[in-house]
């Protein structure tokens, strides 16, 4: 692929309002970052601060998704299930750079509570066919997620219902009589709960969360590459620093200090002038380790960034677009 | 992305017509646009992905009609004749896979007959005859024709003494490869016992009217507000025919055994019906009638054209959202791909009772498209 020239920005999306907008906020803020809008507070653009180069496109987060599908935006963050939802084959089309871990829900099948005898897909199956031979019509589904509903219930060989269009409130459609089931995303079930509808014990369709996704539709030139490259290694090294604590030991104890440490270096630990970086999970036996070989004092500090010389998200990327 | 089939030559055309038009009927002529959610009913939710789906603004949804079937259904029920014949000629449409060349506008001819058949084997024999003329007209020279028959197995699992919910399961995951083998396994399997079956045996004693007020308490002392489509019988009908089947004994290894060897069975039809004889004489089970009227209707459809040498029996064969119940058939070519049939048609009796009509049909389908070699 040749590389577009040119100057033109790294185009951003981020999610434009709710709870998501906040959690990006906050990530970006926690990163060193700043999203600064332009024309005020209800500005649909915004720049970063720390990023120059990039320019932010505030949309909804469906709205988000389809931007990276048709390739109108470089990067975005948004929820794996509305990009699922795009259907086909989507990892043609984007690629997932990182996984965020907020926005957390679940796209799941619920079912009424009052069906006792339901429990699984099995069960939804049996039910259905029975519906369909003494009503004539078939089980209703209500869900906003298509593509993702019958995907999910082709795997399971469910062919007796339909899928009807939830506009509102998904989860009340059995109750108003419009859907005998429901496909939603749920964080907690209790929406659902409240709805009087459970969730089948077989019936998550995804498990989905926020990510920082690129477009592969999209024509990258090297500055935007660099500009990504940039983000990402702040992202990445935000994230490793909040993972990783630097130790530190007496020089002339070195030699006992790095036999004791060993396994850990083996297992991935980052060895350093007169000490190692290790997973704040590892910390406590890394430091029992070292006490156990009469190595002290060792002092602890939590770095605020370990940046890396590469960023493994990038390479991919780069590898995709034939860079 | 939308694309037309080559024009076929219009006296080739006319050969192709012409046995649909010695097969006689009213001429029907369908909307192009149906009601989306019909179709739906009709044929479930994975045609969707197959549909030019239409909206105004006011009305319902509409797709551009994928056949003509249950147009002619519809039709035939508003007549609200015992009986009727119905012929149709038109386009077609069925969204292709992304990135495959398929047309998705086509024509196709057709038939459909409506009622109780008063020789259902000869009813048969004359469609499927029909439809091997059509396509002989195509000109190609290497047709085979298919044939299955769902029922068959259907009455085969019956008199095996297959408990009623089992063989309702078995039959459909019949067409989904893997889902049938699976739960043929699952059939031979030990299910839950111990717990529980003291309520399965309470459900079963109790009388309809009893058991609805169980589960009515069951819901009033677990505060659940019941939503959704199914009555109280409906919920604890599945319950007690559930605790029934736990209490009955499941599928012995020898009748798992005989059912897997029934769904392999696959080729030349008189061997593939005396095979199916023998499983049921093992079996000490009764398919006699059954049996003789599919060697009749061999025997008929041979009669009128098709050589036995080009047809296959396949106990398996179903066909792609497929409502058919009892003979069906399809006509192909080596030289077309897999499931892309030139003819194909059968019996769909309890689909009219399904749309509010009277039980009984049968058809079939040619697209003059595939019939002709290409450069012909």
């Amino acid at each position: 692929m040749s590389e577009p020239s040119g100057s033109a920005p790294l185009t951003i999306a981020l999610p434009s309002k709710g709870r998501l907008k906040e959690q990006v906020e906050a990530w970006l803020t926690d990163c060193g970052f700043k999203v600064e809008s332009e024309g005020g507070e209800r500005g649909y653009r915004a720049r970063i601060g720390g990023l120059p180069g990039a320019e932010v496109r505030l949309l909804s987060a469906a709205d988000i998704a389809q931007s990276l599908d048709q390739g109108e935006v470089h990067l975005g963050v948004t929820g794996e299930d509305l990009l699922r939802e795009r259907g086909g084959d989507l990892d043609a089309r984007v690629m997932m750079l990182r996984a965020l871990g907020f926005g957390r829900a679940d796209l799941v099948v619920a079912a009424p509570q009052s069906w006792i005898d339901v429990e699984t897909m099995m069960d939804i199956d049996d039910v259905a066919h029975a519906y369909l031979v003494r009503t004539g019509r078939r089980l209703r589904v209500a869900t906003k997620y298509h593509i993702q509903t019958r995907r999910f219930f082709a795997d399971h060989g469910i062919a007796d219902y339909r899928i009807v269009e939830s506009l509102g409130a998904t989860e009340g459609a059995p109750a108003a009589g419009a859907a005998e089931l429901v496909v939603d995303i749920t964080s907690s079930g209790a929406t659902l709960a409240a709805n009087n509808l459970k969730i089948l014990s077989d019936g998550v369709i995804l498990r989905s969360q926020a990510h920082l996704a690129a477009s592969l539709a999209m024509s990258w030139t090297a500055d935007q590459l660099a500009t990504l490259t940039r983000l990402m290694s702040v992202v990445e090294a935000r994230a490793d620093g909040r993972d990783l604590c630097a130790l530190r030991w007496p020089s002339d104890q070195a030699a006992a200090a790095e036999l004791a440490v060993g396994r850990y270096l083996d297992q991935g630990a980052t060895r350093r002038t007169d000490g190692v970086l290790v997973r704040r999970a590892d910390l406590f036996d890394v430091s029992a380790a070292l006490g156990a070989a009469g190595v002290g004092p060792v002092s602890v500090t939590r770095p605020d960034y370990v940046f890396s010389a590469r960023s493994e998200a990038v390479d991919r990327l780069k590898q995709r677009l034939g860079r | 992305m939308l694309t037309t089939e080559a024009r076929v030559d219009p006296a080739r055309l006319a050969a192709i017509r012409a046995p649909f038009e010695a097969f006689g009927g009213e001429a029907l002529d369908a909307p192009v646009l149906q009601p989306l959610s019909r179709l739906l009913d009709v044929a479930g939710e994975a045609l969707r992905a197959r549909l030019f789906v239409v909206q105004s603004e006011q009305a319902e949804e509409q797709a551009l009609r994928p056949d003509f079937t249950v147009a002619a259904a519809m039709a035939h029920i508003g007549s609200g004749k015992a009986s009727g014949r119905y012929r149709y000629e038109g386009k077609a449409f069925i969204a292709a896979d992304r990135g495959s060349n398929a047309p998705t506008e086509f024509l196709q001819i057709g038939v459909e007959q409506f009622g109780a058949p008063p020789d259902c084997a000869a009813e048969d024999a004359e469609v499927a005859s029909l439809a091997w003329a059509a396509a002989l007209a195509g000109g190609r020279g290497d047709l085979a024709l298919r044939l299955g028959d769902p029922g068959l197995f259907s009455r085969f699992l019956k008199a095996l003494g297959v408990a009623e919910a089992h063989a309702r399961r078995l039959m459909r995951a019949f067409g989904r490869p893997g889902a049938f083998e699976a739960e043929l396994h699952l059939s031979k399997a030990v299910r839950r016992d111990g717990a529980g079956s003291r309520l399965a045996e309470q459900l079963i004693r109790a009388s309809e009217a009893e058991a609805e007020a169980l589960l009515q308490e069951i819901w009033r002392l677990s505060g659940i507000q019941p939503v959704g489509g199914r009555t109280a019988g409906e919920i604890i009908g599945r319950l007690r025919e559930r605790a029934q089947t736990e209490l009955e004994p499941k599928l012995t290894l020898a009748e798992a055994d005989l059912v897997a060897r029934f769904t392999h069975l696959d080729g030349e039809p008189f061997a593939v019906l005396d095979a199916v004889a023998a499983l049921a004489a093992e079996a000490g089970a009764d398919l006699d009638q059954g049996l003789q009227d599919w060697r009749r209707r061999l025997d008929l459809i041979a009669g009128s054209g098709a050589p036995m040498s080009a047809m296959r029996f396949t106990t398996r064969f179903v066909r792609p959202f497929g409502y058919y119940d009892g003979m069906l058939f399809e006509i192909v070519s080596p030289q077309l791909p897999e499931g892309e049939p030139i003819a194909g048609g059968g019996r769909y009796d309890t689909l009219p009772a399904r749309l509010g009509g009277a039980p009984g049909a049968i058809g079939c389908m040619i697209r003059p498209g595939r019939a002709v070699e290409a450069g012909r």
